[in-house]
């Protein structure tokens, strides 16, 4: 007993007092952070080489600096805000309706046994069939505004939101609801005090998802035709074969989406803390 | 059998009669458990023992009304089990522990769960945590706890809100042996502080010895009650009691029944 304690005590106290004295810095010199950080300086010294050396044409492959170059130039376009925040606008938006209407529909899925049943060869149907499909589709009912584009991403964002929720409600053991049970719990208790805490970590891999899911989605949508956005931004000059500034703009939608991502992964491991490493 | 113990006339806590249970498996019927009958008396250690399939664990959801039963009766302190019931509590093989709280949350839980005043079960959860030896664990996570401690944790959760009977279904039967050892002998003294029916369930017929009162012995397909052995020794039990010659017939006894001798 008292061995055992001690060596949990032991390690516990370990893993407490480690984390703040590891700090950033001693993050910062694991040697797998050193070899990504490594490759990446590798990758882009090779091809900025090849780009000065012109082995590769400008119009194929620019290079990094003038990559670099090309931000700025877009950055300080006097219409950048606006198609930064058009797209943002039916992102964020698609995103949100796809997150309630999903775990809603999710949650009611994974809860009636006849429902989910009844809908399945429907929603096995809808996942194979590509969603971008829909795009010209929601232009025509929905028009050149920011309503295709935000319809566009709330349905590709939509199935892995319901997905995951429906398959996480499911994932509580028979022991749990038994002892559940066994205090004479109700239905509703058994529900929030169980089977949702138990469904979070699924339901934050569905939302999650769901996000790049809904970046897509908005940008094809504005490929097909719009107004105002990044996609148009990059039709637009990749028309032009002004390919700097069409990087550019891939460089500003990547760099948004894993800000906002990031967003996301911080309010998964605040919220989903007991969840343990895993994946990749 | 017992000698001198059971000479008063006691309540029984629990009554079982015919007790049975069948259900539907590929289209064959299967008997988990056929016309068992058994009783308890009030404050007694009663195990079930026997091998995988011999319906134990079934039985034991049974008297607990987490299960159906096909027939019989199953009486706890003189009301029918018709369902799960707040004076009957439960604990399982694996700890069963829900992630997201600490361990003083999770000793928690049925107290928020039966609608009990939180501020004067918030003490006596710390105080069951410190008797089960989890003192500055409570606010540790069942995944930094070890197995032992998580199931320390279990043992704490069943006992907080008080139930009159417990049932134990091989509690500890995922630990390693010096881990079990260690518990069984916290359950008996935990036991006799507190006085509580305790139905057990193990395949370890020396924990089972060790233990009980009374050790009914189950045997398999279909699932019925072979023997029921009365352990005489006097408490408080220790491991070197496991050295005697009467320990020993006792344990042989059962395996003969079991037919493993």
């Amino acid at each position: 007993m008292a061995g055992e304690t001690r060596e949990a005590a032991a390690a516990g106290g370990q893993a407490a007092a480690g984390e703040p004295a590891a700090g950033w810095r001693s993050r910062v010199t694991r040697p797998e952070v050193l070899f990504s950080a490594g490759f990446l300086v590798l990758a882009l010294a090779v091809w900025e080489t090849l780009s000065r050396l012109e082995v590769v044409h400008e119009i194929i492959l620019p290079a990094p600096s003038q990559i670099l170059e090309g931000t700025w130039t877009v950055v300080t376009l006097e219409n950048f805000h606006r198609e930064l925040g058009t797209t943002l606008l039916e992102v964020l938006v698609g995103f949100l309706l796809a997150l309630v209407l999903g775990v809603g529909i999710g949650i009611f899925t994974g809860t009636y046994e006849l429902f989910r049943k009844s809908i399945y060869p429907y929603i096995v149907a809808f996942q194979v069939i590509p969603k971008v499909v829909f795009a010209p589709i929601f232009l025509a009912w929905f028009g050149f505004g920011i309503e295709s584009k935000i319809v566009m991403a709330a349905v590709i964002a939509f199935f892995p939101c319901l997905i995951n929720t429906a398959v996480g409600l499911r994932a509580t053991s028979e022991d749990e609801v038994l002892l559940m049970r066994s205090y004479v719990a109700t239905r509703g208790q058994i529900f929030l005090k169980l089977t949702l805490p138990k469904a979070l970590p699924f339901i934050f891999a569905g939302i999650k998802t769901a996000f790049t899911f809904a970046l897509i989605g908005a940008i094809v949508a504005e490929f097909v035709g719009t107004y105002h956005g990044l996609g148009l931004m990059i039709q637009t000059f990749s028309f032009a074969l002004q390919m700097p500034l069409v990087f550019a703009v891939i460089f500003i939608i990547s760099a948004t989406g894993i800000i906002l991502y990031s967003v996301l992964d911080y309010l998964d491991r605040k919220i989903v803390f007991w969840r343990r490493e895993e994946g990749f | 059998m017992g000698p001198n113990r059971r000479e008063k006339v006691r309540l029984a806590t629990i009554t079982a009669s015919k007790v049975s249970k069948t259900y539907r498996s590929n289209a064959r019927l299967v008997h988990a458990l056929e016309d068992v009958s058994f009783s308890a008396e009030e404050n007694e250690f009663v195990t079930f023992v026997g091998p995988s399939g011999c319906g134990k664990s079934t039985l034991l959801k049974i008297v607990g009304g987490l299960l159906d039963r096909s027939g019989g009766d199953v009486m706890v302190k003189g009301q029918p089990v018709l369902g799960p019931r707040r004076d009957i509590g439960i604990m399982f093989q694996t700890p069963v522990l829900f992630d997201w709280r600490t361990a003083l949350e999770n000793v928690l839980l049925p107290v928020e769960v039966l609608g009990l005043d939180p501020g004067t079960y918030r003490e006596r959860a710390r105080g069951i945590l410190q008797m089960t030896g989890l003192e500055g664990f409570e606010d540790s996570y069942p995944n930094q706890l070890s197995g032992g401690m998580q199931q320390r944790v279990s043992l704490g959760r069943a006992l907080v809100y008080e139930p009159d009977v417990l049932l134990m279904d091989e509690p500890f039967g995922a630990l390693d042996e010096f881990t079990r050892e260690r518990l069984n002998l916290e359950i008996q003294r935990i036991w006799m502080e507190r006085r509580k029916t305790i139905l057990f369930v193990t395949h370890n017929i020396t924990e089972a010895v060790f233990l009980s009162d009374q050790i009914l012995v189950m045997t398999p397909r279909p699932g019925r009650l072979a023997r029921i052995v009365r352990v005489p020794f006097p408490r408080p039990r220790e491991i070197r009691l496991m050295k005697t010659t009467e320990f020993a017939s006792l344990v042989f006894e059962i395996r003969e029944v079991l037919g493993v001798a």
